[in-house]
């Protein structure tokens, strides 16, 4: 299997750009070839969805299944690839891996759903014919989380170009605390496209669990209720509001700022700001295990605060050097 | 945005938060086009109804030093000029001066002869 292989030169990221790069045009070229050179054996239009049963329902005419899953992995990879290099973020071994078990994991699942949704139409005269394709389907999830799984271990491999430092110092000078003056840093940060993604998931649940009371749809009742407490969970990331002070850290989540999470002062260590982005992190949203937490809501400057028991905290919002100052002011004067 | 409470400030509790704005926009943690923080923040951290808040961001709003925009908040138009940010200084020092029994003329005696 053709991987994102690691280089063992002293500049992995050069090496890696390029396997990535490769890796990416290889599986889209197969995606394309693959409809092309068997389109004589198959039907048009070419079964393309299979219901729970096993049996296709649903059809595309042969182009679209050609191009549907191009548009997607072309969207998502070369996507992906291009934000991690606008941002130089390969010199990092640990996003290497990232993007090296998204690429694997990735090009090896939709070139495998390719190949057995081509195989199931194959010398069939119309795609109702088409056979089932569930044990296949399985071995490709399989292969492809296995495939996610080595790039990853292979590209992690060469260390990172220049390490990371590991606390970078406040961008802003100390804060002079007068103990006549109660300080307090506020702070927020909010992304319309979640709120307005959260507000449609939750009123079409709200639509869909009120349509399977009134008997309009056959939908079990669970599908609603689901759909609308996910639209409330993408609500409740889509703004986030970050206080300082003397009684430590709080932070309120969604419009309403509730539910709040607070971590006192003296559970605090030290504060201090890094740079992070959607891809370092896995994605948008409350990211990682308590503990190691990161709190993502745009990519950019984030406010990280060490736990004196030793986990860590991050969350994305803006003016975090003065956050952070502020915390580590008042963790002075608390503990000289 | 970083707000100091005076603590010791004799003033009424809206006054007070006016005044920590007010500072806060004299001394740059916001400029000129920057947003404030929505009022129901400023009012959590801070410790204080959400309607202080509001009527201390109107009192700014008339001073000509904030702008309220539908839909966008609340903006600074301006930063207090200087004479307008040590007014409010002057003012303490005046009261606590009357406290001494020294009358305004004494206090610019006072000042005189430090400078």
């Amino acid at each position: 299997m053709n991987m994102p292989r690691p280089p063992s030169s002293p500049a992995p990221r050069g090496l890696f750009t390029a396997v990535a790069v490769a890796w990416t045009l290889l599986v889209a070229a197969t995606l394309v070839a693959l409809p092309l050179a068997l389109a004589d054996r198959l039907p048009d239009p070419v079964a393309s969805h299979w219901g729970p049963s096993g049996e296709p329902d649903g059809s595309l005419p042969l182009v679209a299944s050609a191009a549907v899953p191009l548009a997607v992995w072309v969207v998502a990879a070369a996507g992906g690839l291009a934000a991690a290099l606008r941002r130089r973020a390969f010199p990092r071994a640990a996003i290497r891996a990232r993007a090296a078990a998204v690429l694997g994991w990735g090009g090896v699942f939709t070139v495998g759903l390719q190949i057995i949704s081509l195989g199931a139409n194959l010398d069939r005269a119309r795609w109702q014919d088409a056979s089932g394709i569930g044990p296949p389907l399985v071995v490709v999830i399989v292969l492809s989380l296995a495939a996610g799984a080595l790039a990853a271990l292979a590209a992690r491999r060469g260390g990172d170009d220049t390490p990371p430092p590991e606390a970078e110092p406040p961008v802003r000078p100390e804060i002079g605390l007068d103990p006549g003056r109660r300080p307090v840093w506020v702070s927020s940060v909010s992304a319309p496209v979640l709120l307005a993604l959260g507000c449609v998931m939750a009123a079409a649940g709200v639509l869909l669990f009120a349509g399977t009371l009134a008997g309009q749809t056959r939908r079990p009742v669970e599908v609603g209720l689901v759909l609308a407490f996910a639209g409330l969970v993408v609500i409740a990331l889509s703004t986030v509001s970050v206080q300082a002070g003397p009684e430590g850290l709080r932070i309120g989540f969604g419009p309403l700022r509730w539910p709040a999470r607070r971590v006192p002062l003296d559970r605090i260590e030290r504060a201090w700001v890094e740079e992070r982005s959607p891809l370092d992190v896995g994605g948008w949203g409350y990211r990682g295990l308590p503990g190691r937490a990161t709190i993502m809501i745009r990519g950019g400057e984030c406010l990280v605060v060490a736990y004196r028991s030793g986990g860590r905290l991050a969350i994305s919002v803006d003016d975090a050097a003065t956050g952070a100052a502020l915390l580590n002011a008042l963790l002075a004067t608390a503990r000289p | 945005m970083l707000l100091m409470l005076d603590l010791n400030d004799p003033r009424p509790l809206h006054e007070q938060v006016t005044a920590a704005i007010r500072r806060a926009i004299a001394g740059g943690e916001v400029a000129p086009g920057d947003r404030l923080p929505p009022a129901r923040d400023l009012a959590g951290a801070l410790g204080v109804n959400a309607n202080t808040v509001l009527r201390s961001l109107r009192a700014l709003r008339d001073e000509g030093l904030l702008e309220f925009r539908r839909g966008r908040g609340v903006s600074v138009l301006r930063r207090p000029d200087p004479r307008e940010a040590l007014r409010d200084r002057a003012r303490g020092l005046l009261e606590e001066a009357a406290k001494y029994g020294l009358g305004p003329d004494e206090v610019a005696d006072l000042i005189k002869e430090l400078s």
